[in-house]
């Protein structure tokens, strides 16, 4: 069986980063992996989704519409805009509640939605959603919040959303992770502890 | 780093990754390119790792440079390889077909990445094939990072083997896709060659050029009887076939799974030389086939003239059932699989389609911005101040094509490298219209010279031209340029200064600095109503640049912030300026707003404080300074 995750957030801020995580933490358990990682103008600030599809059975490098298994967003807008590779059946949303206001919210008068918005938008489409603020717990802990996307996917992987081995994502981590990797380890265990106390599964 | 691993290994590599691996298994002496969208990572991977593996890099001026320097290390024996996107290859063509001609004697690779939908911020949707039936390249596209390595390796042997330049072509989603890579050995590169005189070879011009090009066609007519081979029948039932090439193949793989079908597939590799016989007999016993390729249908059409050999009768699916434009995926294939093979993959696509249309309705979008901090930000808002709405903005490639959004809306056409600059030129012959033409540093020394030589040569009344020096070519992931000071490898040189190239081309030069907003005006009104070729530079360095280089230090840029008493909420800053860090809040919609600038993502450029008309913006005094 293919897993289907999409990872979403705001280009600049380690989408990228952590989608390299995940498909090397794959790759550590001897998973077949694909996906795709666009790189380029959409970078700059602008929506990043991006794909990491691994075990038997995925050729394709993106997700087809409805066929995401979880939802890894760092950012609640993108999270909400995710509902096309959504399905009400088997996907997972898990959310960083770190909003990242586009400028086009001021420039076209489109104020930017609070969660409770979010969630009822995205919830015909999802098995379930859980809302995190792993930014919040990682500028306390380490005065770093953009650790708190290595939390997120501790959160993903202690609360099973993510079928991965706590052992091989802290492989990946070491793998692909250049600057502050202890505290980005560190950040990993405190997010399995938060996902470890989840019931995603159950409705 | 995942592409120096050892051989044997399996490791996630990205298809550029790959291609890059493959590169050095087949022991590449020369790698000369120049960065496009999505090919960039290809060079871009080498480059970090030249040194270390003792082959030769260099950041080319541009792709036709790049061409000619691969091309003159492959004539002295020496494998090379240039890369580059779609465009590069208009202007690396004019050189490509009479090398390959002469042919070659190291292996030579041309990596070509097409962009269908345009992700790069391309202007056209160009299928390159088209080129290499033009130019008389054989031609191999991968299907995956796997088989971007295993090609990448091949194309050097069979390049050498037939003395042929090859072109190694594929698409974003190609280049972009990550996947298992199985690693093979790094090759030590050879390095050192000799350009040997041959009249027969070098000498295109005629009757020697007829003679090269029955040579160059009795080369692909043996590449196509040879490695043909390269092209594989996948059996299964029924007498209905698919053939197919590059991304299409994993995604036709995944859809005949989706619909528990198994069609026997063709999926070629070597797609020019067009392999006849293969075709052939794939097409020959069946009632139709679906052919499968983004863009142009080249394929489809080939396979319609063979059938008319073979088998007359085959229905040809492609282009009618499947779109010219855009990119394919499962939900754009889906529709014309179900048709041919009529069957239903119970998936109503457009029903999910609509329903998460509506549930995205409202929300702002999140289009790609000028960066906080951002030169070209200050630049456009200093040159709308004097000039407001009416001037023309002649558009060009680099990050600026940004200024195309609000608020500014100050690219009102792009068109290719350097051509604000001709575009404009033509446009003020015949109008009277205020132009401003802008171009990049990257972009002037790739094609911006020249047209620059010709306003100058032409002189009568001449756009005026504002450089934006940024110091890289930042879009594609900030390589150096002529103007940098470093090349690719990271040696020290002496930096081309663009006022000078300026000035000697006889142009009225000012050079200001992009992050004070008094100095550029300045300079345009000075320059408004001089006659003759006038250019302004207006130099920063790309702010995520600086912002690497203080980090490195452990140093912080200087942050600011709005005094609330002063700030009148006039909303300039965000709806003007509209830099990312200047935040408009409101806790209700019926709310008065708050200004506030978010510390994180301020980069220090005082700009806003220089724009704010009440003086409300000031720097947070107690940061450590820059």
């Amino acid at each position: 069986m293919t897993f289907n995750v999409m990872l979403t957030g705001v280009g600049g801020e380690g989408v990228l980063t952590a989608a390299a995580i995940v498909a090397s933490a794959a790759q550590n358990e001897g998973l077949s992996v694909h996906g795709l990682h666009l790189h380029g103008l959409a970078q700059r600030g602008g929506t990043i989704p991006t794909f990491v599809r691994f075990g038997k059975g995925a050729y394709s490098p993106g997700i087809m519409q409805a066929d995401a298994d979880l939802v890894l967003a760092f950012e609640p807008l993108e999270a909400a805009r995710a509902t096309f590779y959504a399905n009400k059946k088997k996907t997972l949303f898990i959310i960083n509640d770190w909003p990242h206001m586009p400028v086009y919210a001021n420039l076209l008068d489109m104020p930017y939605p609070n969660m409770t918005d979010i969630v009822k938008r995205i919830k015909p489409f999802a098995k379930n959603v859980m809302v995190f603020n792993t930014h919040k717990v990682a500028l306390e802990k380490f005065g770093v919040a953009i650790l708190g996307n290595t939390m997120l996917i501790g959160v993903a992987v202690g609360s099973r959303a993510l079928p991965l081995k706590e052992t091989s994502v802290r492989n990946a981590i070491t793998a692909n992770v250049r600057r502050n990797t202890d505290k980005n380890l560190e950040a990993f265990k405190i997010g399995l502890n938060m996902g470890k106390n989840m019931e995603i599964f159950s409705k | 780093m995942n592409v120096l691993e050892k051989a044997g290994k399996n490791v996630v590599l990205l298809g550029n990754e790959a291609i890059a691996r493959g590169a050095l298994e087949a022991g590449v002496g020369v790698v000369a390119a120049y960065p496009g969208t999505p090919s960039s990572e290809v060079p871009t991977t080498l480059a970090g790792i030249a040194k270390e593996c003792g082959f030769l890099f260099e950041y080319s001026s541009n792709e036709k440079v790049a061409f000619e320097t691969a091309a003159g290390a492959a004539w002295s024996g020496v494998r090379s390889l240039t890369a580059m996107k779609h465009f590069g290859l208009n202007v690396a063509s004019d050189s490509v077909s009479p090398v390959a001609y002469s042919g070659v004697k190291g292996g030579f690779v041309l990596m070509v990445a097409d962009d269908p939908y345009g992700w790069s911020s391309a202007q056209s949707e160009q299928d390159t094939r088209y080129y290499a039936r033009m130019m008389r390249l054989p031609v191999l596209e991968p299907s995956n990072p796997q088989e971007c390595l295993d090609l990448t390796k091949l194309a050097f042997d069979i390049s050498e083997e037939f003395e042929l330049p090859f072109f190694l072509r594929t698409t974003t989603k190609v280049s972009h896709a990550i996947g298992t890579v199985k690693l093979g050995k790094i090759k030590k590169p050879k390095l050192k060659g000799k350009f040997v005189k041959d009249k027969s070879r070098y000498y295109n011009i005629r009757p020697n050029l007829q003679e090269l090009h029955k040579q160059i066609d009795g080369k692909l007519n043996k590449i196509e009887k040879k490695y043909a081979k390269l092209n594989k029948v996948f059996k299964g039932k029924g007498n209905i076939g698919v053939i197919a090439s590059g991304v299409s193949f994993e995604y036709a793989k995944e859809l005949f799974h989706m619909l528990g079908i198994n069609p026997p597939m063709a999926k070629l590799t070597l797609t020019y030389p067009t392999p006849r016989n293969f075709i052939k007999q794939f097409i020959k016993n069946k009632k139709a086939v679906l052919v499968l390729e983004e863009l142009e249908p080249i394929v489809e059409n080939e396979v319609k003239m063979l059938a008319k050999d073979v088998n007359p009768k085959l229905a040809v699916h492609g282009k009618a059932l499947l779109p010219n434009y855009g990119e394919y995926n499962l939900e754009v294939m889906m529709p014309a699989f179900e048709k041919v093979f009529k069957k239903k993959c119970g998936i109503n696509f457009a029903a999910h389609k609509k329903q998460t249309t509506v549930s995205i309705k409202g929300l702002p979008p999140r289009k790609p911005v000028l960066c906080p901090g951002c030169p070209h930000r200050s630049t456009f808002y200093a040159v709308k101040d004097v000039f407001g709405e009416n001037a023309v903005f002649a558009g060009d490639i680099g990050c600026y094509v940004l200024g195309i959004f609000e608020p500014f809306n100050m690219q009102d056409f792009i068109v290719s490298m350097g051509a604000s600059l001709g575009i404009s030129h033509g446009i003020s012959m015949v109008s009277d219209q205020e132009i401003i033409a802008f171009i990049g540093d990257s972009t002037f020394f790739h094609s911006g010279m020249s047209a620059l030589a010709n306003l100058k040569f032409n002189d009568h009344k001449t756009p005026l031209i504002i450089v934006m020096d940024n110091s890289f070519t930042a879009m594609t992931g900030h390589q150096p340029n002529p103007g940098t000071g470093i090349t690719g490898v990271g040696e020290a040189v002496q930096s081309i200064k663009i006022e000078e190239v300026a000035k000697a081309m006889g142009a009225e030069v000012r050079v200001v600095n992009s992050f004070n907003q008094k100095q550029i005006k300045d300079a345009i009104l000075e320059l408004k109503n001089v006659t003759g070729l006038r250019v302004i530079i207006s130099r920063g360095e790309c702010r995520l640049v600086t912002k690497r280089k203080l980090r490195s230090k452990n140093l912080e840029f200087t942050k600011f912030e709005i005094d609330q008493s002063k700030c009148t909420k006039c909303g300039i800053c965000t709806n003007k300026f509209a830099c990312p860090a200047i935040k408009e809040i409101r806790k209700k919609a019926s709310d008065e707003p708050i200004y506030y600038i978010e510390p994180d993502i301020c980069w220090g450029c005082s700009v806003c404080m220089q724009i704010c008309p009440y003086g409300a913006i000031h720097p947070v005094k107690k940061e450590v300074k820059e």
